[in-house]
């Protein structure tokens, strides 16, 4: 099994897809096909270790089988979920449609939103960027569109599930999310599947618009299953006084690849990029997150915070950008590494590249165990050490998982961590 | 023999002897004193007693209830009724002192997340917490703060003394508990000492001035220089340090007052 031209083919003939998007996919494909595997003599994947990914192994495409898992959070004002590559089940509140918002799978949209989705997809998160996002934008399957028109309060989040229950796949769900003017939701992505012997290969990836004064929180929480390797490209496009909080919550797979980036483009406009993680076992996980700052008057404020056990890797490597006209920017970047094992490495590397010098810029990083003193304290007080480790996780945690913009997925990330603590 | 027996305790850290063979017996409803220049050893003699990981036990046995303490980790010590008010409370961020306050209550009585029949309600935790918010002047809203997070140091010293009101010890280590506070922080704090005072509770003031001792009067008073004990005696051996400081023993000048911070 490979991915091939005609998979590319038949998997826009499958669902119907509009000949512009066909032509797309073509192009994706033949920039998949031209270049090689990332060098890794480039910083950016230097540290990350292929092992045991083989791109020659994978289906294109996995037909929608297995038992559906329960939603994670209740009350959703909208629920799309994939099964497989297939293109997901909608449900909608019928209020919500008649004040024009469109949801539904990313085949659908192209089809009859074509003028939401043409000029966007693929815009932010580029097919051209490595091998694995051209094969992403050659092989998308299922996905989403979320489009809330101009002035469009929305009081609940709305969820999008992505459940896969086979191995040796393609795994590619795309979210796409425009916010119109003044418009405010939170939205909630779920990636998850058992751990299976066979690999897969998967992504999870996000282009999210934000309109003029537009307020949006999106949450992606990643639990695939041990066998997986993760692709993802998470991208904020936001336009003048527009705000987007991002929020990646990694956990799962077996290697994680994840670009997590904010695109100022208007003035007054503001990023959160907040991300945890707890990587175990022999879990490799990368995060390059990028704030930049195109113009004035900007905000960006990021925190990744991350647990390591056992013999688990990660690298952060985190990119502050101020452009020339970006005066009076303010940029805030820190990524905080918990060290539980002697055998886990954690590699943190943050970095400013700052073209206008009326703008304010914090960056830090730390790697470390458990703070001996924090430790010694809780245990005179005759906390035994297991809690008292794990008080002092949850209590590292804490500090950004109360950052998640809205409360169902902040319950649910407690809860996932939680059962992460043991 | 009385309840806390420390004999011939040697301590060193990074391979320097700090403590050099101490002998110390203190018994529940006594309060003893232990007083000296700077650098004598008297944080290292707290600190060994908790089971600080950053001193060594080089030598000498330290017994409490009949039980050989420098064996067990430290937890178990403090399940077994010892406290320490530290000299310098650690920040821990991301718990509340709520949650670490009930936690602590909850490991005291053996409740270890399963039988929920030996976890403190909530009801009987705030009656075990809020009068003493009362005597020791701390803002309930400090209990929905991070552990030491932002406090004063004269805020810190008070938070300490709460944790001991609530976990209810049979011997208190309160070390250098005056140092860094105001005039009225000391008379809170004392004021609630004084409370927990009584046939039950054994107290090892540690301290190098003798000012919190007028609030707290000692039964004993022990004089640490140099890793050993030079002069044992009652309460007017503070008096006579009181007056002399601690020159007889080494270049350092009178120790009764302190710039208050």
């Amino acid at each position: 099994m490979a991915f091939t031209k005609e998979s590319v083919e038949e998997i826009a003939s499958l669902h119907g897809e509009p000949d512009w998007l066909r032509t797309r996919r073509r192009e994706a494909w033949e920039v998949y096909e031209r270049i090689g595997l990332p060098d890794r003599s480039e910083e950016e994947w230097r540290r990350v270790d292929f092992k045991g990914l083989d791109l020659e192994t994978f289906a294109a495409f996995e037909p929608a089988n297995g038992a559906a898992p329960g939603l994670p959070i209740e009350g959703a004002a909208g629920v799309l979920q994939q099964r497989g590559s297939q293109p997901g089940q909608v449900e909608l509140e019928e209020e919500l449609r008649r004040k024009g918002v469109i949801f539904m799978p990313l085949s659908q949209a192209a089809k009859e939103h074509p003028e939401l989705v043409r000029d966007r997809l693929f815009s932010e998160v580029k097919a051209d960027r490595d091998k694995f996002a051209a094969a992403h934008a050659a092989l998308f399957s299922g996905g989403t569109l979320l489009y809330v028109p101009d002035n469009v309060e929305i009081e609940r989040p709305i969820l999008g599930q992505y459940w896969s229950s086979g191995g040796g796949a393609a795994i590619l769900p795309h979210t796409l999310i425009v916010a119109g003017c003044n418009a405010r939701f939170n939205y909630l992505d779920e990636f998850l599947s058992p751990s299976l012997d066979e690999p897969a290969f998967t992504s999870g990836s996000a282009e999210i618009f934000v309109g003029e004064g537009a307020a949006v929180g999106y949450v992606s929480l990643q639990k695939w299953g041990r066998h997986a390797y993760q692709f993802a490209n998470q991208r904020a496009h936001i336009a003048k006084d527009g705000s987007a909080r991002i929020f990646n919550v990694t956990l799962g797979g077996r290697f994680a690849k994840v670009r997590c980036e904010a695109n100022l483009q208007g003035h007054g406009a503001s990023a959160e990029l907040k991300g945890v993680y707890f990587a175990s076992g022999d879990q490799f996980f990368d995060f390059h997150t990028l704030q930049d700052h195109q113009t004035g008057d900007t905000t960006s404020d990021l925190l990744f915070k991350g647990a390591l056990e056992d013999t688990a890797r990660v690298v952060y490597a985190g990119l502050i950008r101020i452009e020339k006209g970006a005066a009076h920017s303010d940029a805030y970047q820190a990524n905080r590494n918990l060290v539980l094992s002697d055998h886990a490495k954690a590699t943190s590397i943050p970095m400013l590249e700052i073209d206008n010098n009326d703008v304010r810029c914090t960056h830090g990083a730390t790697v470390g165990p458990v703070d001996p003193m924090s430790l010694w304290y809780l245990e005179s007080r005759g906390i035994p050490t297991a809690t008292a480790t794990r008080m002092i996780v949850q209590g590292f945690f804490g500090e950004v998982v109360d950052r998640i913009p809205f409360e169902q997925a902040r319950h649910l990330v407690e809860e996932e961590l939680e059962a992460r603590l043991g | 023999m009385a309840d806390l027996e420390i004999k011939d305790l040697r301590v060193s850290v990074e391979d320097r002897e700090i403590l050099k063979g101490i002998s110390l017996g203190i018994s529940k409803g006594e309060v003893h004193a232990v007083m000296g220049p700077n650098g004598s050893g008297k944080s290292t003699l707290s600190n060994t007693l908790m089971g600080h990981p950053g001193y060594k036990v080089e030598g000498g046995e330290v017994l409490f209830k009949g039980k050989d303490i420098l064996q067990l980790t430290p937890d178990a010590r403090s399940r077994l009724g010892i406290f320490l008010a530290l000299q310098y409370p650690v920040v821990v961020p991301g718990i509340t002192m709520n949650n670490f306050l009930r936690t602590a209550l909850n490991a005291h009585r053996g409740y270890d997340g399963k039988d929920k029949s030996k976890a403190v309600s909530p009801k009987e935790f705030r009656s075990l917490v809020e009068p003493h918010l009362e005597t020791l002047k701390i803002e309930k809203s400090f209990l929905s703060r991070y552990i030491n997070e932002g406090f004063s140091g004269g805020e810190k010293k008070r938070v300490e003394i709460l944790q001991m009101a609530v976990l209810k010890p049979e011997l208190a280590i309160l070390d250098e508990t005056d140092s860094g506070l105001d005039i009225d922080s000391i008379k809170y704090v004392s004021a609630a000492i004084n409370q927990l005072r009584g046939p039950d509770l054994g107290v090892l003031i540690i301290t190098h001035y003798t000012r919190i001792l007028e609030f707290i009067k000692p039964d004993f008073v022990h004089v640490l220089v140099n890793g050993s004990f030079v002069l044992s005696g009652g309460p007017e051996v503070a008096d006579l340090l009181e007056a002399k400081g601690y020159s007889e023993w080494v270049d350092e000048p009178a120790p009764a007052e302190e710039v208050s911070a």
